[in-house]
């Protein structure tokens, strides 16, 4: 699904990457956590193709393609979602335009013909009630006046619109009550399957006793220093990332 | 110079479309109780390089009215000045400007706003907005509204503003798979909305929204 190899990279001269190496498999769910500054959203916004990031070294392949090549849009229409840790309101844009011009854009890449109205409104109801949206939010702008909780909420119904092959929940759980991270970490389980693969970026252990990861990945200093199981995540919420150095 | 009495009780809407030329110049005098409703539009494409726009309204009535909503797409070389004078020469009037323009390429565009509220014209409600976008680094918009309020008893605003598409909000309709040219599309048309609804004509809109993304093509 995602192989990542050496992955270097920079934002205004400032080396935040420095040599990732990942690989994700279909059907796995992968943690990265990490202290704040370790390079963790500098991750998921370089694989979404952020303009604000320079790679200057190493290599990204999904699903047997050069990512890096690709221009964010084509690297979304061929399956890869960024769930944003802090989603940007879009004034006067209607969510139900917004969300068509997502889903023809995809359609139109795989050679389908765009959905008619009826079928789009249709697809636009199911996904809602997988995360409890609220009917009126989707009649609303892009996450104008949205709440924190609502606005996560329309990150999933989004993903869930848009079926990616891979998922990235960058601090999906940041300023979510317990019942919104409920509804959210739901969504994403219900929609988790053998041919898709989900990373979850987290500060916090939290998020994990919802969203059940195969494997855990400290990234400390732009590099993953240790990777272990579900387990990893446990140890790390009892001696905190002060214990868990290089050297280990 | 085209001169417009709009006389006690009347209601006029003036839709103006063509600019080029210095064809847009108006001298409109407002009666008591008269409502007068403007709509500019300057999306010609080629027509001329150049075009200045007049909106001289005085209301000389008590209880008028006046409503002038406006955008503009310049592109290319054009020159598009856009001035209003807006004088409230008796008490109790209203007015409410919206102007909004998009400006690319090597485009100018300026929008001078007067606003006078005479000494004895007490009880004026006037307002003024106007929103502007560059679209590209060498186009420019020259801004300048300019109130005079010479009576104390009034209630006035005015904002202008101009600034660039959200880098932001592009870079999140990307990540969902939509093409940069249709995002800006999409911003575009939420940044006119606005001004587009002031006509209460649903199948207007639409087709000026299509003029719109033409315009842009």
């Amino acid at each position: 699904m995602l192989e990542i190899r050496n992955l270097h990279a920079t934002i205004a001269g400032k080396e935040i990457l420095k040599g990732i190496n990942l690989h994700i498999g279909a059907g796995e769910t992968h943690a990265i956590m990490g202290p704040n500054g370790a390079g963790k959203s500098t991750l998921s916004a370089v694989l979404a193709g952020n303009p604000a990031y320079t790679v200057t070294e190493g290599e990204v392949i999904f699903r047997g393609k050069n990512l890096l090549r690709m221009a964010p849009e084509v690297r979304a229409r061929e399956g890869l979602f960024l769930s944003f840790q802090y989603p940007v309101e879009i004034p006067g844009v209607s969510m139900t335009n917004f969300m068509r011009a997502a889903v023809n854009a995809k359609r139109e890449h795989e050679g389908k013909p765009a959905l008619n109205a009826g079928e789009f409104l249709k697809l636009m109801r199911a996904k809602r009630a997988l995360v409890e949206l609220d009917n009126k939010l989707a009649g609303r702008s892009v996450n104008e006046g949205f709440s924190g909780g609502e606005k996560k909420r329309n990150e999933i119904f989004q993903m869930a619109m848009l079926e990616p092959c891979l998922s990235i929940l960058d601090e999906t759980d940041s300023g979510l009550d317990i019942d919104a991270l409920r509804i959210v970490a739901e969504g994403v389980n219900k929609l988790h399957n053998e041919t898709n693969a989900t990373i979850v970026i987290t500060h916090y252990q939290r998020l994990l006793d919802y969203i059940v990861p195969d494997y855990v990945h400290i990234l400390a200093d732009g590099q993953i220093v240790r990777t272990g199981g579900k387990e990893l995540a446990l140890e790390l919420e009892q001696t905190g990332y002060a214990g868990l150095g290089k050297s280990e | 110079m085209n001169d417009v009495i709009i006389h006690k009780g009347e209601k006029k809407h003036l839709i103006i479309t063509h600019v080029a030329d210095d064809s847009a110049q108006w001298r409109i005098r407002q009666e008591a109780d008269s409502v007068l409703t403007v709509h500019l539009f300057c999306l010609e494409a080629d027509a001329g390089t150049t075009g200045d726009v007049l909106l001289d309204i005085e209301q000389i009535g008590g209880h008028a009215e006046t409503y002038i909503y406006g955008l503009g797409i310049l592109t290319g070389k054009q020159r598009i000045g856009v001035r209003t004078h807006v004088k409230h020469s008796v008490p109790d009037g209203k007015s409410n400007q919206l102007l909004k323009f998009a400006v690319r390429d090597e485009a100018q565009g300026a929008f001078i706003g007067e606003l006078i509220v005479a000494p004895h014209a007490q009880h004026t409600e006037a307002m003024q907005t106007n929103r502007n976008v560059l679209l590209s680094p060498t186009a420019t918009m020259h801004t300048q509204p300019q109130l005079e309020i010479y009576a104390d008893d009034v209630k006035c605003s005015h904002g202008a503003t101009t600034g660039q598409i959200d880098e932001s909000a592009l870079f999140y309709m990307q990540q969902r798979g939509i093409a940069p040219e249709e995002a800006r599309r999409l911003l575009l048309a939420a940044f006119f909305h606005d001004v587009l609804t002031t006509l209460n004509e649903p199948e207007v809109e639409d087709r000026l929204q299509r003029k719109i993304a033409d315009r842009l093509g």
